[in-house]
């Protein structure tokens, strides 16, 4: 168990390609850290220069007090689950497990007793006999987890070890995993571009865009206060409403029209340096009213989803086009007239250049 | 301990280059030398340091001259001096057609033998395989019989039509595993658009295969080009090829071995060239279907 | 997530505006395979069975090469003849020698070469061009040049003799060298095959998996033994089975290099040698054949133990 630290680290590859700029990443001992992001986004990239399987161009990463730059990948006590298992196929699941045992030349009863436990915790035991090619791919899976559990090492790293099973196999593994995290106390560091897995599996996320770190922090907080353009349409499902509009001081404008909002003083906003912006608000914190009653806009519903558990409109503002969540029971139809209420804390703001949120870390801090 | 491995990896590298390139090395200054240059106990290898390079061997294989020998007298060139050209269009012909045969005949049954149940079908791949295993000593006088009676002799379609049934095994089994790693799916979704199973296989399948086509036709290339003993006894009279020739620079007495080398870096060229161009495409095509992904 | 959308469905921007129609859909499956094997099993039944057919006739028969005269039907003469003397014996043994350590030797060395050209390095695809040469000269002219520099007072001995001093070698007069100097011409010819063989074999093994091994602390030869060979041993043995039986139809070679006797005391007389010497030199064609049968008979005997071989790797990884 340790903590992994990474400091400015740079990758560049042949060709001028830069996967990953200066991230600096500080995971606590004993956490479960998400690297979240679209694929190129170099999250995978990260986590093979963690277990030393590629090398960073520049920066330095620390596995608990060591610096581990100059390590090959089998001496910085890490275990790394592939995406694709990476099982040895002309080998027997006891054979695969207890492969980095035999590597370093424990003794056999150490092996056996280490390997059995694995197998019990794990739920694999009648499979050791086997051979992993014939296996199903959550069992795989498993057999992947056992070999890299069996080290006891200081770091799991896993990458997108649930992309390839199916959607219901995911789910159960989402919750054994983060499980088998907990009783384990070990840290670990996952990637995968699943918004779910992140937000239901981690500590906390980093999230990832180009190579840039976005944001880092509890998956609760990413979802309440992102802090980059990027992480707030990422996150989130339907995504966040966005409006690009120009900032004249508290004054909105929507730059295709048809909207005006006016910023209160509480919801914590800096417009003092910026004169143009995109504004946001998820589909959950805005309020219909049937008509032309009071509110912050009005609109037509162009589309009904109704999803069973909640119901999903789709509302025409002129030329944007929003989409509000609302309980099941509230029925509308196509062409009604209604109008929208924004919550007053949930909205978001960022600069139309540097996509930074413009809320003031004093707002952030009223929690 | 880096650089331990990679001095290690660097030396045998080199090692190894050295062993396989200098017979060719030794071969290719060997066509610039002279007779006694070749011929003289202590060897040379450096151009213009060592020895005076001349072009005369490379002019002595396409046209008749007279030769000076070491010590003043003139020799005159051996009669079949001149067919050397006309050889080499034979070996044109008979090799690129008979390679163009075998690839697509090949390509075709082992496609057959890959996607449709055929009977017998290990039978059939070990009976394709058994032609390979035939002396051609054995082969040599029944063929030779059959060709006479059939007017093959001495022609373009024998060796061609011998050539074929050559390179007919090595293309099957290399295509055949190569088809097998291909989803079936391609022209399985080709025939639901409406396609007919020919036009799946021409517009989808094939594309997919040149490269493991181009590479069974190097091997093909290089079997047909080289073959000595059956093109030295079928087709003496007319439409004969370059290795019988090659051998009789041997000839009785001293072997010309400025000739020879001349003759044989002429005619490994196209051979070479032809390999280099399709590089990129030998290690995709050669699994045979052994190693599964 | 089902949702019921009730936005009007969008057209699929790449329908056909055209039906395709399917030309020759008369052809089906059944027709096509027909029509794909037919013509190999022809030409390879014209060219292989019909002289196999032949040949068999021919060995119970005192034909000879004149083919006038008449020709007598002796039954198993030829075979008893060459089953009981031990000439014929001999031969297998040395071609057994010849082609064993040519085909060890070049699998060793092609797959240590196909190892060291699986790294990338600037010139690696030159090099690797470069190296399969040796192969795609004429037999011929590879055997004159390397007796040319092994022969007494050759290049080999001119380094052997006066640059080292020794005595000179007799590369190939001494009987007991000459098999040697037979495989050694061989190997240099055919490595680059093996070479190519094992380069396609290793390139197909999934990097992520040395990357495990790699975490998992896994030494060189524990990688080379779990990951590695079982994955690349089926290609090898295919490898195997093809220069086998080339190696052991090889004439020309040991022909040229010393000569239609295969030198000296018949050191390198192979069995293929030896028909040769009977049907060509003695003009007995249905000796010959007769002995062309045997060696038929054990290449197919050897090859379908090593195809069983094969599958067993092949199928049950």
């Amino acid at each position: 168990m340790a903590e992994v630290t990474l400091n400015n680290i740079t990758k560049e590859f042949d060709g001028g390609v830069v996967a990953v700029k200066d991230l600096s990443l500080s995971i606590t001992d004993g956490e479960f850290l998400v690297l979240l992001g679209p694929s190129g986004c170099g999250k995978t990239t990260t986590l093979r220069m963690i277990a030393g399987l590629d090398t960073q161009t520049r920066g330095d990463i620390f596995i608990g007090e060591r610096r581990v730059n100059e390590l090959r990948a089998g001496d910085r006590d890490i275990a790394f689950v592939f995406q694709f298992y990476a099982l040895y196929p002309h080998l027997t699941v006891w054979d695969n497990i207890s492969f980095p045992l035999r590597a370093q030349n424990l003794p056999q009863n150490e092996v056996a007793k280490r390997v059995n436990e694995v197998a019990t915790r794990l739920r694999i035991s009648h499979l050791l006999k086997k051979r992993p090619g014939r296996l199903p791919g959550g069992e795989q899976q498993r057999v992947a987890l056992g070999r890299a559990m069996v080290r006891q090492p200081q770091v799991f790293l896993m990458d997108e070890p649930l992309t390839n099973l199916d959607a219901s196999l995911r789910a159960d593994m989402r919750t054994e995993l983060k499980h088998l995290q907990q009783e384990l106390a070990t840290t670990m560091v996952y990637v995968t571009h699943d918004q779910i897995e992140a937000m239901s599996m981690s500590h906390r996320i980093a999230v990832l865009n180009l190579g840039v770190l976005q944001q880092v922090d509890t998956p609760l907080n990413i979802y309440r206060y992102p802090q980059t353009l990027f992480v707030a349409t990422f996150i989130g499902s339907p995504p966040m409403n966005i409006i690009e509009c120009s900032l004249q001081g508290d004054k909105l404008n929507g730059v295709n029209g048809h909207f005006d909002y006016t910023l209160t003083p509480e919801s914590g906003f800096d417009t003092s340096e910026s004169n143009s912006g995109y504004f946001g608000i998820r589909a959950e914190d805005i309020m219909l009213s049937a008509g032309d009653s009071e509110g912050d806009l009005r609109g037509e519903i162009s589309i009904r989803e109704p999803l069973g558990d909640e119901t999903i409109y789709r509302v025409d503002i002129g030329a944007y086009q929003m989409t509000v969540k609302t309980s099941p029971k509230f029925v509308l139809s196509a062409g009604d007239r209604v109008s929208l209420t924004f919550n007053r804390k949930r909205i978001h703001l960022f600069d139309k250049i540097t996509e930074q949120s413009l809320r003031t870390q004093e707002a952030v801090a009223r929690v | 301990m880096q650089r331990a491995s990679k001095i290690t990896f660097w030396v045998s590298l080199l090692l190894v280059f050295f062993f396989f390139m200098f017979p060719l090395y030794w071969i290719l200054i060997s066509s610039f030398k002279t007779r006694a240059d070749i011929v003289s106990t202590t060897p040379s290898y450096f151009p213009f340091v060592e020895f005076e390079p001349t072009l005369d061997n490379y002019l002595d294989v396409f046209v008749t001259r007279d030769q000076t020998s070491g010590d003043g007298s003139t020799v005159t060139a051996s009669a079949d001096v001149s067919q050397f050209r006309d050889r080499l269009i034979n070996s044109i012909i008979i090799t690129g057609a008979s390679t163009a045969l075998a690839v697509f005949v090949g390509t075709l049954t082992a496609y057959a033998v890959s996607r449709f149940t055929i009977p017998l079908e290990d039978d059939f791949m070990f009976f394709v395989l058994s032609t390979k295993m035939l002396p051609p000593i054995v082969v040599l006088i029944p063929v030779f019989v059959l060709f006479n009676n059939l007017g093959l002799r001495d022609s373009y379609h024998g060796l061609i039509l011998l050539y074929t049934a050559f390179n007919l095994p090595f293309v099957v089994w290399i295509m055949k595993g190569f088809f097998d790693e291909i989803p079936r799916e391609y022209e399985d979704a080709a025939m639901l658009d409406g396609y007919s199973r020919l036009q799946a296989i021409y517009k989808i399948v094939l594309p997919e295969a040149i490269p493991a086509m181009a590479a069974t036709a190097v091997f093909s290339i290089i079997v047909s080009w080289n073959e000595f003993v059956l093109a030295n006894f079928l087709n003496r009279d007319s439409a004969a090829t370059v290795p019988p020739y090659l051998n009789s620079i041997i000839g009785v007495g001293a072997v010309e071995w400025g000739r020879l080398a001349a003759a044989s870096v002429i005619y490994v060229l196209p051979v070479i060239i032809f390999t280099f161009l399709v590089r990129n495409h030998l290690l995709r095509g050669v699994t045979f279907g052994a190693v599964r992904r | 997530m089902s949702s019921a959308d009730l936005s009007p469905p969008t057209a699929t921007s790449n329908s056909q505006t055209k039906p395709i129609r399917p030309t020759f859909s008369w052809l089906t499956d059944g027709r096509l395979s027909f029509l794909f094997v037919t013509p190999t099993l022809l030409i390879l039944l014209f060219i292989a069975i019909y002289p196999l057919l032949w040949s068999l006739s021919a060995s119970f028969t005192d034909r000879t090469l004149s083919q006038s005269g008449d020709i007598t039907y002796i039954g198993t003469d030829n075979y008893q003849e060459l089953l009981t003397e031990d000439r014929p014996w001999e031969r297998f043994v040395v071609t057994g020698q010849i082609v064993g350590f040519s085909v060890l030797f070049e699998l060793i060395i092609g797959f240590g070469i196909a190892m060291l050209l699986n790294r990338k390095f600037a010139g690696r695809s030159i090099m690797m061009t470069m190296m399969l040469i040796p192969m795609m000269l004429s037999p011929v002219v590879v055997a004159l040049f390397w007796r040319f520099m092994m022969q007494g007072d050759g290049v080999f001995n001119y380094y052997v003799n006066d640059v080292l001093g020794f005595d000179s070698i007799l590369w190939l007069s001494d009987r007991r060298i000459i098999p040697w100097a037979v495989i050694l011409v061989d190997v240099w010819m055919w490595t680059p095959f093996m070479m190519l063989i094992s380069l396609a074999g290793l390139s197909a093994v999934p990097k992520y998996l040395y990357e495990a091994a790699e975490v998992d602390r896994a030494g060189a030869w524990f990688r080379f033994r779990h990951i590695t060979l079982p994955i690349v041993s089926p290609l090898l043995m295919i490898g195997i089975i093809f220069r086998t039986m080339d190696a052991y139809k090889m004439i020309d070679i040991i022909f040229v290099l010393v000569g239609d006797r295969g030198g000296s005391g018949r050191a390198a007389q192979t069995a293929g040698l030896y028909v040769y010497d009977i049907a060509f030199k003695n003009f007995d064609t249905g000796l010959g054949s007769a002995y062309g049968y045997i060696m038929l008979v054990v290449i197919i005997a050897l090859a379908n133990l090593l195809i069983r071989q094969l599958n067993s790797m092949k199928g049950q990884p």
